[in-house]
C-alpha cells in the first residue's frame, strides 16, 4: 500500500541496482524492484542452478523458479506503471497548485466584493474622495458663505459711501454680523474642515 | 433706517450642455469680462448683479449650473426656486442643440410651472464654425413659445440684452408690492435660508 509514495520519494535511486552488479538486485527493497532487477535475479539464480548440474530434480525446480520469476516480473511491471501514472498525476497537481498560488494575489480582493462594490486605490490621485451628498453640502455651504460675504461687502460699501452714518449702526446690527461670523466659523469646522481634514492635519 | 439697495430679488438659472459657455455668459454680464480658459463648473455657483428696470432696482441672483451629467442630481434641485431660466446651446456644437429638448423636459419636471424661459445660441462670433443655423434656433423657440437670442460672451453680443429682457419678462408678471425681506436666499427649493441682513 505504501509502495507508490516510497518509490516517488527517491526516484533518483532507481538505477543504483545496475551499478552494484546483478547480485545488487537481491539486496534491494522489494518496493524498489524493477523489471530489470528481476532479469538480474533470474540471471544470478539461473547461473547457480546451472552449477548444480543436470539433475532432473534441479530441472523440475528450475521450471517452478522461472514461473515465480515471471510472476514477479508481471507484478513489478504493473507496479511500475501504476507508480508512473501516480507520478504524472502528482506533477500535474503540483503545476495546478503553483498556478493557483500565482493567480491568487491579483484576484484575491475581488472575491469578497458584492456586485455594486469597487476597490479604491488609495495611492491614485484621481480616486473618488467625497460622496455626492458631501459635495452637495459643501457647495451649499460655500454658496451660503458667498452670499454672506456679498452682503457684508454691500454693507461696508454703505458705510464707506456714507449712506449709513457710523453712529446709526448700533449694537444690534454689529451683533448680527458677529453672530453670523461665529456661527459660520463653527460650521466651517464641522463640514468643510471635516472633509479636508485628511489634508490639513492638525492645523486647526 | 437706511435706504434699501434694491426693490426686488429675481432668481435666474443658467442650464445647457457642458462647454456651451454658460459661465462665460454670466461672467460677461456680471463682470463685463471674458476668459478663454475652460474650467468646468463644479456643481453649482452663483453671481449677483443689480440692474435698474422701470425705476426699480432689481437684484438678480443668477445661478450657474454644471452642464456635466454627473452633477445632474445636484443641479436639478436648484430649478425649483428659479423665476427665470436661460437655456444655452453652442451654435458650433450640433449635439448641444439636439439636447435642447432634453433640457426643456428637465425644466418641465423640476421647475415652477410659471418659470420664464429663454433660449440662447451662444458663440455667435464663431460664424465660420457654425453648424446650427439661426433659423433653427428661432424655430424651436417659436415652437415652445419662448424668447431667443444669439449671443457671444466673447464679443459681448446680446448678453446684457438677454438678461435684461428676461428680467423685464419676470417683472411684468410680478405683482406690484413692497419687498418684505432683504435676504438673499441661497437655498435650493426652500431648504436652508441664508443669513438675513437688516442692512441697507
Amino acid at each position: 500500500m505504501d509502495a507508490p509514495p516510497a518509490r516517488a520519494g527517491d526516484e533518483e535511486d532507481e538505477e543504483e541496482g545496475d551499478e552494484a552488479g546483478p547480485e545488487g538486485a537481491l539486496a534491494k527493497s522489494p518496493l524498489q524492484l524493477t523489471a530489470d532487477d528481476v532479469y538480474d535475479i533470474s540471471y544470478v539464480v539461473g547461473r547457480e542452478l546451472m552449477a548444480l548440474g543436470s539433475d532432473p530434480r534441479v530441472t523440475q525446480l528450475q521450471f517452478k523458479i522461472v514461473r515465480v520469476l515471471e510472476m514477479l516480473e508481471a507484478l513489478v511491471s504493473e507496479g511500475g506503471l501504476a507508480a508512473e501514472e501516480l507520478r504524472l498525476e502528482r506533477d500535474s497537481l503540483r503545476r495546478e497548485v503553483a498556478a493557483l498560488r500565482a493567480a491568487r494575489p491579483a484576484a484575491g480582493p475581488e472575491v469578497n466584493l458584492g456586485p455594486d462594490k469597487m476597490v479604491v486605490d488609495l495611492t491614485d490621485p484621481n480616486r473618488p474622495r467625497f460622496t455626492l451628498q458631501e459635495l452637495r453640502d459643501v457647495l451649499q455651504e460655500r454658496n451660503k458663505f458667498k452670499s454672506q460675504l456679498l452682503l457684508v461687502q454691500e454693507e461696508l460699501q454703505c458705510y464707506r459711501s456714507g449712506l449709513i452714518p457710523p453712529r446709526e449702526g448700533p449694537g444690534g446690527r454689529e451683533k448680527d454680523v458677529l453672530v453670523a461670523r461665529t456661527s459660520s466659523n463653527k460650521e466651517e469646522r464641522t463640514i468643510i474642515r471635516k472633509l479636508f481634514s485628511f489634508r490639513s492635519g492638525k492645523q486647526m | 433706517m437706511a435706504k434699501k439697495t434694491y426693490d426686488l430679488l429675481f432668481k435666474l438659472l443658467l442650464i445647457g450642455d457642458s462647454g456651451v459657455g454658460k459661465t462665460c455668459v454670466l461672467f460677461r454680464f456680471s463682470d463685463d469680462a471674458f476668459n478663454t480658459t475652460f474650467i468646468s463648473t463644479i456643481g453649482i455657483d452663483f453671481k449677483i448683479k443689480t440692474v435698474e428696470l422701470q425705476g426699480k432696482k432689481i437684484k438678480l441672483q443668477i445661478w450657474d449650473t454644471a452642464g456635466q451629467e454627473r452633477f445632474h442630481t445636484i443641479t436639478t434641485s436648484y430649478y425649483r426656486g428659479a423665476m427665470g431660466i436661460m437655456l444655452v446651446y453652442d451654435i458650433t456644437n450640433g449635439k448641444s442643440f439636439e439636447n435642447i429638448s432634453k433640457w426643456l423636459r428637465n425644466i418641465d419636471e423640476h421647475a415652477n410651472e410659471d418659470v420664464e424661459r429663454m433660449l440662447l445660441g451662444n458663440k455667435c462670433d464663431m460664424d465660420d464654425k457654425r453648424v446650427v443655423p439661426k433659423g433653427k434656433g428661432e424655430q424651436i423657440a417659436r415652437e415652445h413659445g419662448i424668447r431667443f437670442f444669439e449671443t457671444s460672451a466673447k464679443a459681448n453680443i446680446n448678453i446684457e440684452k438677454a438678461f435684461l429682457t428676461l428680467a423685464e419678462d419676470i417683472l411684468r408678471k410680478t405683482p406690484v408690492k413692497e419687498p418684505n425681506s432683504e435676504n438673499v436666499d441661497i437655498s435650493s427649493g426652500g431648504g436652508v435660508t441664508g443669513w438675513k441682513s437688516k442692512c441697507c
